[in-house]
Protein backbone atom coordinates (compact mmCIF):
# COMPACT_ATOMS: atom_id res chain seq x y z
CA UNK A 1 0.00 0.00 0.00
CA UNK A 2 1.43 3.54 -0.75
CA UNK A 3 1.52 5.65 1.97
CA UNK A 4 2.13 8.90 -0.03
CA UNK A 5 -0.02 11.93 0.50
CA UNK A 6 -2.50 9.89 2.53
CA UNK A 7 -4.09 11.66 5.63
CA UNK A 8 -4.57 9.96 9.38
CA UNK A 9 -6.29 11.77 11.95
CA UNK A 10 -5.07 11.16 14.81
CA UNK A 11 -6.69 12.06 18.90
CA UNK A 12 -6.78 10.60 22.03
CA UNK A 13 -4.50 11.50 24.84
CA UNK A 14 -3.01 7.76 25.61
CA UNK A 15 0.70 7.19 25.51
CA UNK A 16 0.43 5.94 22.58
CA UNK A 17 -0.18 8.87 20.65
CA UNK A 18 3.10 10.36 20.21
CA UNK A 19 4.59 7.44 19.44
CA UNK A 20 1.83 6.72 16.76
CA UNK A 21 2.69 9.67 15.28
CA UNK A 22 5.81 9.08 15.19
CA UNK A 23 5.78 5.97 13.82
CA UNK A 24 2.82 7.13 10.47
CA UNK A 25 4.64 10.26 10.28
CA UNK A 26 7.83 8.09 9.33
CA UNK A 27 6.06 5.64 7.22
CA UNK A 28 4.95 8.69 5.00
CA UNK A 29 1.58 9.48 6.35
CA UNK A 30 0.04 13.21 6.49
CA UNK A 31 -1.06 13.34 10.45
CA UNK A 32 -3.26 15.54 11.34
CA UNK A 33 -5.71 16.61 15.01
CA UNK A 34 -9.17 16.22 15.55
CA UNK A 35 -9.39 20.35 14.81
CA UNK A 36 -7.34 20.06 11.97
CA UNK A 37 -8.83 17.12 10.07
CA UNK A 38 -12.31 18.46 11.03
CA UNK A 39 -11.60 21.85 8.23
CA UNK A 40 -10.96 19.22 5.79
CA UNK A 41 -12.81 15.65 6.37
CA UNK A 42 -12.46 14.84 2.86
CA UNK A 43 -9.11 14.13 2.70
CA UNK A 44 -9.27 12.21 5.80
CA UNK A 45 -8.16 8.22 4.58
CA UNK A 46 -8.68 6.70 8.34
CA UNK A 47 -8.78 8.23 11.95
CA UNK A 48 -7.47 6.32 14.78
CA UNK A 49 -8.60 6.92 18.15
CA UNK A 50 -6.74 7.05 21.39
CA UNK A 51 -8.33 7.48 25.00
CA UNK A 52 -8.18 4.55 27.58
CA UNK A 53 -8.38 6.46 30.97
CA UNK A 54 -11.35 9.35 29.91
CA UNK A 55 -13.93 6.67 28.56
CA UNK A 56 -15.99 10.17 28.23
CA UNK A 57 -13.59 11.89 26.08
CA UNK A 58 -13.68 9.03 24.18
CA UNK A 59 -17.38 8.57 23.72
CA UNK A 60 -17.09 12.54 22.38
CA UNK A 61 -14.18 12.05 20.19
CA UNK A 62 -15.71 9.11 18.59
CA UNK A 63 -19.01 10.05 18.29
CA UNK A 64 -17.26 13.74 16.65
CA UNK A 65 -15.49 11.53 14.04
CA UNK A 66 -18.43 9.42 13.47
CA UNK A 67 -20.11 12.87 12.17
CA UNK A 68 -17.76 14.45 10.70
CA UNK A 69 -16.33 11.40 8.63
CA UNK A 70 -18.12 9.93 6.06
CA UNK A 71 -19.30 6.14 6.98
CA UNK A 72 -16.35 4.61 3.87
CA UNK A 73 -14.08 6.05 6.38
CA UNK A 74 -12.80 3.18 8.71
CA UNK A 75 -12.12 4.37 12.25
CA UNK A 76 -10.07 2.19 14.56
CA UNK A 77 -10.44 2.74 18.90
CA UNK A 78 -7.93 1.17 21.23
CA UNK A 79 -10.10 -1.29 22.45
CA UNK A 80 -7.83 -1.43 25.95
CA UNK A 81 -10.68 -0.01 28.41
CA UNK A 82 -13.38 -1.23 26.73
CA UNK A 83 -14.35 -3.54 24.14
CA UNK A 84 -14.25 -2.35 20.16
CA UNK A 85 -18.56 -3.75 19.99
CA UNK A 86 -19.37 -1.09 23.07
CA UNK A 87 -17.27 1.71 21.17
CA UNK A 88 -18.78 1.10 17.97
CA UNK A 89 -22.30 0.79 19.45
CA UNK A 90 -21.96 4.67 19.98
CA UNK A 91 -21.48 5.69 16.74
CA UNK A 92 -24.17 6.17 13.51
CA UNK A 93 -21.82 3.53 10.99
CA UNK A 94 -20.52 0.63 13.84
CA UNK A 95 -19.35 -1.17 10.34
CA UNK A 96 -16.49 1.40 10.11
CA UNK A 97 -15.34 1.06 13.50
CA UNK A 98 -12.62 -1.56 14.97
CA UNK A 99 -10.70 -2.05 17.46
CA UNK A 100 -6.76 -2.86 18.15
CA UNK A 101 -4.23 -2.32 21.01
CA UNK A 102 -0.73 -2.07 21.69
CA UNK A 103 1.42 -0.75 24.38
CA UNK A 104 4.20 1.90 24.46
CA UNK A 105 7.15 1.80 23.60
CA UNK A 106 6.17 0.77 19.91
CA UNK A 107 9.91 0.09 18.82
CA UNK A 108 9.51 -2.82 20.57
CA UNK A 109 6.23 -4.13 19.07
CA UNK A 110 6.66 -6.54 15.99
CA UNK A 111 3.04 -6.89 16.22
CA UNK A 112 -0.25 -5.04 16.56
CA UNK A 113 -3.18 -6.87 17.72
CA UNK A 114 -6.64 -6.00 16.03
CA UNK A 115 -10.12 -7.10 17.62
CA UNK A 116 -12.90 -6.08 15.33
CA UNK A 117 -15.89 -5.25 16.61
CA UNK A 118 -18.95 -7.53 16.04
CA UNK A 119 -20.32 -5.36 14.05
CA UNK A 120 -16.97 -4.57 11.99
CA UNK A 121 -17.01 -4.85 8.03
CA UNK A 122 -14.90 -7.44 6.56
CA UNK A 123 -13.29 -4.84 4.03
CA UNK A 124 -12.43 -2.26 7.09
CA UNK A 125 -10.53 -4.97 8.61
CA UNK A 126 -8.82 -5.49 5.75
CA UNK A 127 -7.82 -1.40 5.38
CA UNK A 128 -7.30 -1.99 9.20
CA UNK A 129 -4.81 -4.52 8.47
CA UNK A 130 -2.80 -3.22 5.39
CA UNK A 131 -2.68 0.14 7.12
CA UNK A 132 -0.37 -2.08 10.17
CA UNK A 133 1.57 -3.61 7.92
CA UNK A 134 2.79 -0.10 6.20
CA UNK A 135 3.46 0.70 9.47
CA UNK A 136 5.60 -2.25 9.37
CA UNK A 137 3.69 -4.14 11.70
CA UNK A 138 2.61 -7.42 12.01
CA UNK A 139 -1.24 -8.06 12.76
CA UNK A 140 -2.84 -10.35 14.93
CA UNK A 141 -6.38 -10.69 14.51
CA UNK A 142 -8.31 -11.85 17.83
CA UNK A 143 -11.96 -11.25 19.33
CA UNK A 144 -12.70 -8.14 20.71
CA UNK A 145 -12.61 -8.35 24.72
CA UNK A 146 -11.38 -5.69 27.08
CA UNK A 147 -6.80 -5.35 26.77
CA UNK A 148 -6.98 -8.04 23.74
CA UNK A 149 -4.23 -10.15 24.60
CA UNK A 150 -0.91 -8.99 25.67
CA UNK A 151 -2.43 -6.09 27.28
CA UNK A 152 -4.39 -7.76 29.40
CA UNK A 153 -2.05 -10.28 30.63
CA UNK A 154 0.70 -7.76 31.16
CA UNK A 155 -1.97 -5.40 33.12
CA UNK A 156 -2.51 -8.55 35.27
CA UNK A 157 0.74 -9.58 36.04
CA UNK A 158 1.41 -5.33 36.93
CA UNK A 159 -1.35 -5.52 39.17
CA UNK A 160 -0.11 -8.81 41.17
CA UNK A 161 3.21 -6.81 41.54
CA UNK A 162 1.25 -3.56 43.21
CA UNK A 163 -0.32 -5.62 45.35
CA UNK A 164 2.79 -7.14 46.30
CA UNK A 165 3.86 -3.50 47.17
CA UNK A 166 1.25 -2.67 49.21
CA UNK A 167 1.36 -5.27 50.98
CA UNK A 168 4.88 -4.55 51.29
CA UNK A 169 5.69 -8.43 51.15
CA UNK A 170 8.50 -7.31 48.46
CA UNK A 171 10.20 -3.76 47.58
CA UNK A 172 9.34 -2.93 43.94
CA UNK A 173 13.44 -3.00 43.18
CA UNK A 174 13.29 -6.63 44.40
CA UNK A 175 10.13 -7.62 42.58
CA UNK A 176 11.64 -6.83 39.77
CA UNK A 177 14.90 -8.31 40.24
CA UNK A 178 13.13 -11.64 40.80
CA UNK A 179 11.00 -11.74 37.89
CA UNK A 180 14.09 -10.71 35.37
CA UNK A 181 16.27 -13.33 37.18
CA UNK A 182 13.61 -15.94 38.37
CA UNK A 183 11.57 -16.36 35.20
CA UNK A 184 13.29 -14.05 32.75
CA UNK A 185 10.78 -11.37 31.82
CA UNK A 186 12.19 -9.00 29.51
CA UNK A 187 11.63 -6.36 32.09
CA UNK A 188 10.43 -6.26 35.69
CA UNK A 189 6.91 -5.74 36.25
CA UNK A 190 6.89 -2.23 37.67
CA UNK A 191 9.74 -0.82 35.74
CA UNK A 192 7.71 -1.93 32.73
CA UNK A 193 4.53 -0.20 34.25
CA UNK A 194 6.45 2.99 35.06
CA UNK A 195 7.41 3.32 30.91
CA UNK A 196 4.36 2.03 29.77
CA UNK A 197 2.28 4.47 31.74
CA UNK A 198 0.55 3.02 35.14
CA UNK A 199 -2.72 5.78 33.80
CA UNK A 200 -2.68 2.99 30.34
CA UNK A 201 -2.63 -0.22 33.11
CA UNK A 202 -5.19 1.17 35.25
CA UNK A 203 -7.54 2.27 32.63
CA UNK A 204 -7.12 -1.65 31.26
CA UNK A 205 -7.29 -2.75 34.67
CA UNK A 206 -10.47 -0.80 35.65
CA UNK A 207 -11.86 -2.04 32.04
CA UNK A 208 -11.42 -5.48 33.21
CA UNK A 209 -12.91 -5.26 36.18
CA UNK A 210 -16.02 -3.18 34.47
CA UNK A 211 -17.13 -5.70 31.84
CA UNK A 212 -16.25 -8.58 33.14
CA UNK A 213 -17.52 -8.47 37.05
CA UNK A 214 -14.96 -10.34 38.74
CA UNK A 215 -13.06 -10.04 41.63
CA UNK A 216 -9.99 -12.11 39.63
CA UNK A 217 -9.79 -8.23 38.19
CA UNK A 218 -9.93 -6.29 41.11
CA UNK A 219 -7.27 -3.02 40.71
CA UNK A 220 -4.68 -2.93 43.07
CA UNK A 221 -5.27 0.01 45.60
CA UNK A 222 -2.16 1.36 45.45
CA UNK A 223 -1.99 1.22 41.46
CA UNK A 224 -5.54 3.12 41.73
CA UNK A 225 -4.19 5.77 43.80
CA UNK A 226 -0.56 6.55 42.21
CA UNK A 227 -3.07 7.76 38.76
CA UNK A 228 -4.70 9.55 40.84
CA UNK A 229 -2.13 11.09 42.10
CA UNK A 230 -0.89 11.58 38.87
CA UNK A 231 1.94 9.45 39.09
CA UNK A 232 1.97 8.05 35.66
CA UNK A 233 5.51 6.71 35.58
CA UNK A 234 8.58 8.15 33.42
CA UNK A 235 7.01 10.26 31.93
CA UNK A 236 5.28 12.25 35.03
CA UNK A 237 8.74 11.50 36.92
CA UNK A 238 7.31 9.46 39.35
CA UNK A 239 5.56 6.00 39.42
CA UNK A 240 6.60 3.27 41.50
CA UNK A 241 9.90 4.72 41.07
CA UNK A 242 11.28 8.07 41.10
CA UNK A 243 12.90 9.24 37.95
CA UNK A 244 13.62 12.69 39.22
CA UNK A 245 17.49 13.85 40.38
CA UNK A 246 20.13 11.48 39.37
CA UNK A 247 17.09 8.63 39.12
CA UNK A 248 16.41 5.46 40.38
CA UNK A 249 15.16 5.15 44.10
CA UNK A 250 12.01 4.01 45.49
CA UNK A 251 9.20 5.80 44.60
CA UNK B 1 34.06 -14.63 52.62
CA UNK B 2 33.82 -16.77 55.67
CA UNK B 3 33.97 -20.68 54.53
CA UNK B 4 31.37 -22.31 56.28
CA UNK B 5 30.51 -25.60 56.71
CA UNK B 6 27.05 -26.42 54.92
CA UNK B 7 24.53 -29.25 55.57
CA UNK B 8 22.29 -29.66 52.27
CA UNK B 9 19.16 -32.34 53.00
CA UNK B 10 18.10 -33.96 50.14
CA UNK B 11 20.56 -35.16 47.29
CA UNK B 12 18.20 -35.05 44.26
CA UNK B 13 18.58 -33.04 41.16
CA UNK B 14 18.21 -29.65 43.30
CA UNK B 15 20.05 -30.90 46.33
CA UNK B 16 22.67 -31.99 44.63
CA UNK B 17 22.85 -28.37 42.40
CA UNK B 18 22.60 -26.72 45.67
CA UNK B 19 25.39 -28.72 47.22
CA UNK B 20 27.67 -27.90 43.45
CA UNK B 21 26.89 -24.17 44.32
CA UNK B 22 28.04 -24.43 48.14
CA UNK B 23 31.53 -26.21 46.74
CA UNK B 24 32.31 -24.26 43.88
CA UNK B 25 32.47 -21.41 46.54
CA UNK B 26 34.68 -23.09 48.90
CA UNK B 27 32.28 -23.97 51.29
CA UNK B 28 32.79 -27.64 53.23
CA UNK B 29 29.32 -29.46 52.03
CA UNK B 30 28.00 -32.03 54.32
CA UNK B 31 24.98 -33.37 51.39
CA UNK B 32 22.53 -35.93 53.00
CA UNK B 33 20.33 -38.70 51.94
CA UNK B 34 18.93 -41.66 53.71
CA UNK B 35 18.80 -43.50 50.58
CA UNK B 36 22.11 -44.71 49.29
CA UNK B 37 21.59 -44.67 45.40
CA UNK B 38 20.30 -41.22 45.36
CA UNK B 39 23.83 -40.53 47.08
CA UNK B 40 25.85 -42.44 44.56
CA UNK B 41 23.56 -40.36 41.61
CA UNK B 42 24.27 -37.41 43.05
CA UNK B 43 28.07 -37.70 43.27
CA UNK B 44 28.31 -38.84 39.56
CA UNK B 45 26.25 -35.85 39.04
CA UNK B 46 29.12 -33.28 40.67
CA UNK B 47 31.90 -35.39 39.16
CA UNK B 48 29.95 -35.18 35.42
CA UNK B 49 29.81 -31.42 36.10
CA UNK B 50 33.31 -30.80 37.59
CA UNK B 51 35.13 -32.84 34.87
CA UNK B 52 32.81 -30.95 32.03
CA UNK B 53 34.15 -27.38 33.70
CA UNK B 54 38.19 -29.00 33.21
CA UNK B 55 37.02 -30.03 29.08
CA UNK B 56 35.94 -26.12 29.10
CA UNK B 57 38.85 -24.64 30.73
CA UNK B 58 36.65 -23.06 33.30
CA UNK B 59 38.83 -24.97 36.37
CA UNK B 60 42.11 -27.44 36.44
CA UNK B 61 41.94 -30.94 37.79
CA UNK B 62 43.01 -30.01 41.03
CA UNK B 63 40.40 -27.92 41.69
CA UNK B 64 38.28 -30.32 40.63
CA UNK B 65 39.19 -32.55 43.18
CA UNK B 66 39.58 -29.90 45.80
CA UNK B 67 35.72 -29.26 44.67
CA UNK B 68 34.85 -32.79 45.24
CA UNK B 69 36.98 -33.10 48.58
CA UNK B 70 35.08 -30.55 49.72
CA UNK B 71 31.79 -32.38 49.75
CA UNK B 72 31.05 -35.66 52.00
CA UNK B 73 28.04 -37.73 51.03
CA UNK B 74 26.11 -38.75 54.74
CA UNK B 75 22.96 -40.53 55.32
CA UNK B 76 22.69 -39.81 58.97
CA UNK B 77 21.24 -36.81 60.09
CA UNK B 78 23.12 -36.52 63.07
CA UNK B 79 26.23 -35.64 61.49
CA UNK B 80 25.01 -32.15 60.62
CA UNK B 81 25.55 -31.21 64.32
CA UNK B 82 28.97 -29.34 63.38
CA UNK B 83 26.80 -27.15 60.50
CA UNK B 84 26.70 -23.53 60.36
CA UNK B 85 24.32 -23.50 57.43
CA UNK B 86 21.77 -26.17 56.83
CA UNK B 87 19.63 -25.98 53.27
CA UNK B 88 16.69 -28.24 53.20
CA UNK B 89 15.49 -29.20 49.84
CA UNK B 90 13.46 -32.40 50.24
CA UNK B 91 9.84 -32.95 48.62
CA UNK B 92 7.20 -30.50 49.05
CA UNK B 93 5.66 -32.00 52.12
CA UNK B 94 4.84 -29.89 55.18
CA UNK B 95 5.29 -33.17 57.52
CA UNK B 96 8.18 -34.02 56.25
CA UNK B 97 10.06 -30.57 56.05
CA UNK B 98 8.73 -30.21 59.43
CA UNK B 99 9.81 -33.43 60.74
CA UNK B 100 13.52 -32.59 59.78
CA UNK B 101 13.43 -30.07 61.44
CA UNK B 102 12.02 -30.75 64.53
CA UNK B 103 15.82 -32.77 63.80
CA UNK B 104 17.70 -30.17 63.17
CA UNK B 105 16.45 -27.75 66.42
CA UNK B 106 18.03 -30.99 68.50
CA UNK B 107 21.22 -31.70 66.44
CA UNK B 108 22.07 -28.53 65.13
CA UNK B 109 24.04 -25.43 67.33
CA UNK B 110 21.23 -22.82 68.29
CA UNK B 111 23.07 -19.94 66.50
CA UNK B 112 23.05 -22.53 62.98
CA UNK B 113 21.03 -20.77 60.11
CA UNK B 114 18.42 -23.37 59.05
CA UNK B 115 16.69 -22.76 55.59
CA UNK B 116 14.41 -24.53 53.84
CA UNK B 117 14.31 -24.23 49.70
CA UNK B 118 10.58 -24.43 49.15
CA UNK B 119 8.57 -22.71 46.74
CA UNK B 120 5.03 -23.25 48.55
CA UNK B 121 5.21 -24.09 51.79
CA UNK B 122 4.65 -21.05 54.92
CA UNK B 123 8.03 -20.83 56.46
CA UNK B 124 6.01 -19.95 59.82
CA UNK B 125 4.48 -23.28 59.58
CA UNK B 126 7.78 -25.21 59.37
CA UNK B 127 9.34 -23.26 62.60
CA UNK B 128 5.81 -23.22 64.12
CA UNK B 129 6.27 -24.81 67.47
CA UNK B 130 9.80 -25.40 67.07
CA UNK B 131 13.28 -23.82 69.33
CA UNK B 132 14.89 -21.05 68.34
CA UNK B 133 12.37 -20.10 65.35
CA UNK B 134 13.92 -17.08 64.78
CA UNK B 135 16.93 -18.92 62.53
CA UNK B 136 14.84 -20.73 60.11
CA UNK B 137 13.96 -19.13 57.21
CA UNK B 138 13.16 -19.87 53.68
CA UNK B 139 15.92 -19.68 50.44
CA UNK B 140 14.50 -20.48 47.56
CA UNK B 141 16.53 -21.76 44.45
CA UNK B 142 15.34 -21.75 40.93
CA UNK B 143 15.92 -24.98 38.59
CA UNK B 144 18.45 -25.64 37.62
CA UNK B 145 20.21 -24.01 40.88
CA UNK B 146 23.91 -24.04 39.58
CA UNK B 147 22.42 -21.55 36.07
CA UNK B 148 19.58 -19.33 37.60
CA UNK B 149 21.32 -16.23 39.47
CA UNK B 150 17.86 -15.62 41.62
CA UNK B 151 17.30 -16.89 45.42
CA UNK B 152 13.87 -15.77 47.04
CA UNK B 153 14.92 -15.03 51.05
CA UNK B 154 11.96 -15.35 52.66
CA UNK B 155 10.85 -14.06 56.44
CA UNK B 156 9.39 -16.06 58.82
CA UNK B 157 7.12 -14.50 61.21
CA UNK B 158 9.71 -15.62 64.06
CA UNK B 159 12.60 -15.14 61.68
CA UNK B 160 15.06 -12.38 63.53
CA UNK B 161 16.26 -9.41 61.34
CA UNK B 162 19.93 -10.74 61.92
CA UNK B 163 19.35 -14.22 60.39
CA UNK B 164 17.55 -12.81 57.44
CA UNK B 165 20.70 -10.59 56.72
CA UNK B 166 23.03 -13.50 57.40
CA UNK B 167 21.16 -15.39 54.74
CA UNK B 168 20.97 -12.79 52.45
CA UNK B 169 24.38 -12.13 53.07
CA UNK B 170 25.02 -16.20 52.48
CA UNK B 171 23.49 -15.37 49.44
CA UNK B 172 25.89 -13.15 47.77
CA UNK B 173 28.28 -14.98 48.67
CA UNK B 174 27.42 -18.06 46.51
CA UNK B 175 27.34 -15.79 43.94
CA UNK B 176 23.73 -15.58 43.74
CA UNK B 177 21.10 -12.74 43.46
CA UNK B 178 19.53 -12.29 46.65
CA UNK B 179 15.83 -10.78 46.67
CA UNK B 180 13.68 -10.33 50.11
CA UNK B 181 9.74 -11.53 50.87
CA UNK B 182 7.96 -12.09 53.76
CA UNK B 183 6.01 -15.50 53.98
CA UNK B 184 3.27 -14.50 51.70
CA UNK B 185 1.56 -17.55 49.20
CA UNK B 186 3.71 -18.28 46.11
CA UNK B 187 6.69 -15.24 47.41
CA UNK B 188 7.59 -12.95 44.66
CA UNK B 189 7.77 -14.94 41.44
CA UNK B 190 5.44 -17.67 41.78
CA UNK B 191 2.65 -14.85 42.83
CA UNK B 192 3.27 -12.60 40.26
CA UNK B 193 3.34 -15.15 37.76
CA UNK B 194 0.68 -16.53 38.05
CA UNK B 195 -1.35 -14.47 35.72
CA UNK B 196 0.92 -15.18 32.61
CA UNK B 197 -0.11 -18.78 32.82
CA UNK B 198 -3.52 -18.24 34.08
CA UNK B 199 -4.65 -15.13 32.26
CA UNK B 200 -3.82 -17.09 28.92
CA UNK B 201 -5.81 -20.27 30.21
CA UNK B 202 -8.67 -17.54 30.59
CA UNK B 203 -8.17 -15.96 27.53
CA UNK B 204 -8.48 -19.45 25.70
CA UNK B 205 -11.24 -20.85 27.13
CA UNK B 206 -13.22 -16.93 26.55
CA UNK B 207 -12.19 -17.92 22.53
CA UNK B 208 -10.48 -14.30 22.70
CA UNK B 209 -7.16 -15.94 20.91
CA UNK B 210 -5.90 -19.51 20.56
CA UNK B 211 -2.68 -21.42 21.70
CA UNK B 212 -0.24 -20.60 18.92
CA UNK B 213 -1.40 -16.68 18.37
CA UNK B 214 -1.41 -16.16 22.26
CA UNK B 215 1.81 -17.94 22.25
CA UNK B 216 2.55 -15.38 19.09
CA UNK B 217 1.89 -12.55 20.90
CA UNK B 218 3.65 -12.83 23.96
CA UNK B 219 6.77 -13.35 22.31
CA UNK B 220 6.19 -10.99 19.45
CA UNK B 221 4.52 -8.22 20.86
CA UNK B 222 5.50 -8.74 24.45
CA UNK B 223 9.06 -9.34 23.84
CA UNK B 224 9.17 -12.51 27.00
CA UNK B 225 10.98 -15.38 25.34
CA UNK B 226 8.52 -18.24 25.36
CA UNK B 227 4.72 -18.26 25.54
CA UNK B 228 2.57 -19.00 28.07
CA UNK B 229 2.15 -22.42 26.70
CA UNK B 230 5.36 -23.54 25.26
CA UNK B 231 6.09 -22.57 28.71
CA UNK B 232 3.34 -24.68 30.73
CA UNK B 233 4.64 -27.88 28.49
CA UNK B 234 8.22 -27.31 29.29
CA UNK B 235 7.17 -26.89 32.92
CA UNK B 236 4.97 -29.58 33.24
CA UNK B 237 1.59 -28.84 32.96
CA UNK B 238 0.65 -30.73 36.57
CA UNK B 239 3.72 -29.03 38.10
CA UNK B 240 1.88 -25.48 37.09
CA UNK B 241 -1.51 -26.54 37.91
CA UNK B 242 0.06 -27.89 41.71
CA UNK B 243 1.32 -24.75 42.02
CA UNK B 244 -1.49 -22.49 40.73
CA UNK B 245 -3.67 -24.20 43.30
CA UNK B 246 -1.66 -23.82 46.13
CA UNK B 247 -1.10 -20.00 45.57
CA UNK B 248 -4.66 -20.13 45.24
CA UNK B 249 -5.56 -22.28 48.82
CA UNK B 250 -3.44 -20.50 50.46
CA UNK B 251 -4.93 -16.87 49.50
CA UNK B 252 -8.26 -18.27 50.64
CA UNK B 253 -9.41 -18.50 47.38
CA UNK B 254 -8.90 -14.90 45.80
CA UNK B 255 -10.29 -15.02 42.98
CA UNK B 256 -6.98 -13.63 41.16
CA UNK B 257 -5.46 -17.02 41.68
CA UNK B 258 -8.61 -19.30 40.91
CA UNK B 259 -7.16 -22.05 38.97
CA UNK B 260 -8.58 -23.02 34.94
CA UNK B 261 -10.64 -25.99 34.07
CA UNK B 262 -9.14 -26.57 30.70
CA UNK B 263 -5.61 -26.75 32.79
CA UNK B 264 -7.48 -29.29 35.55
CA UNK B 265 -8.64 -31.38 32.33
CA UNK B 266 -5.26 -31.17 30.88
CA UNK B 267 -3.67 -33.36 34.23
CA UNK B 268 -6.83 -35.31 34.15
CA UNK B 269 -5.98 -36.83 30.87
CA UNK B 270 -2.82 -36.74 31.29
CA UNK B 271 -1.42 -34.69 28.76
CA UNK B 272 1.31 -32.77 30.91
CA UNK B 273 3.44 -31.29 28.74
CA UNK B 274 6.78 -32.20 26.96
CA UNK B 275 7.67 -35.17 29.32
CA UNK B 276 4.44 -36.89 28.37
CA UNK B 277 4.93 -36.01 24.43
CA UNK B 278 2.13 -33.89 24.77
CA UNK B 279 0.11 -31.08 26.34
CA UNK B 280 -0.92 -27.81 24.38
CA UNK B 281 1.45 -28.72 21.71
CA UNK B 282 1.86 -32.02 20.09
CA UNK B 283 5.95 -33.36 20.31
CA UNK B 284 5.42 -36.97 19.29
CA UNK B 285 6.78 -35.99 15.84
Amino acid sequence: MTTANKTVLLTGDSPLYAELHQIMTDSGYRVVTLAEGAAEPESIFLAVEVNNLDLTAKQEQLSELDRMLSPSVPILTTSLAITATEAASWTESPERICGFGTLVPLAERALFEVAPALQTESDVLEVVQSFFHSLGKEVEIVEDEVGLVFPRILTLIINEAAFTVMEKAATPEDIDTAMKKGTNYPYGPLEWADRIGLDEIYAISRGLHRDLSEERYRTAPLLRKLVLAKRYGVRSGIGFYSYREAGGGEG
Amino acid sequence: MERKTVGVIGAGTMGAGIALVCARREHGVLLLDANQTVLEKAKSYLISILSKDVEKGKISEQQKQETLERVQFVSDIEKLAPTDIVIEAVPERLDLKKSIFGDLTRICRSDALLLTNTSSISITEIAGGLTHPERILGFHFFNPAPVMPLIEVIRGKKSSEENVQAAYQFAVDLGKVPVLVTDTPGFIVNRVARPYYNEALRILGDNVANVEQIDRIMKQAGGFKMGPFELQDMIGIDINFATTQSVYTDFFHEGRFKPSRIQQRMVQSGSLGRKTGDGFYDYSK
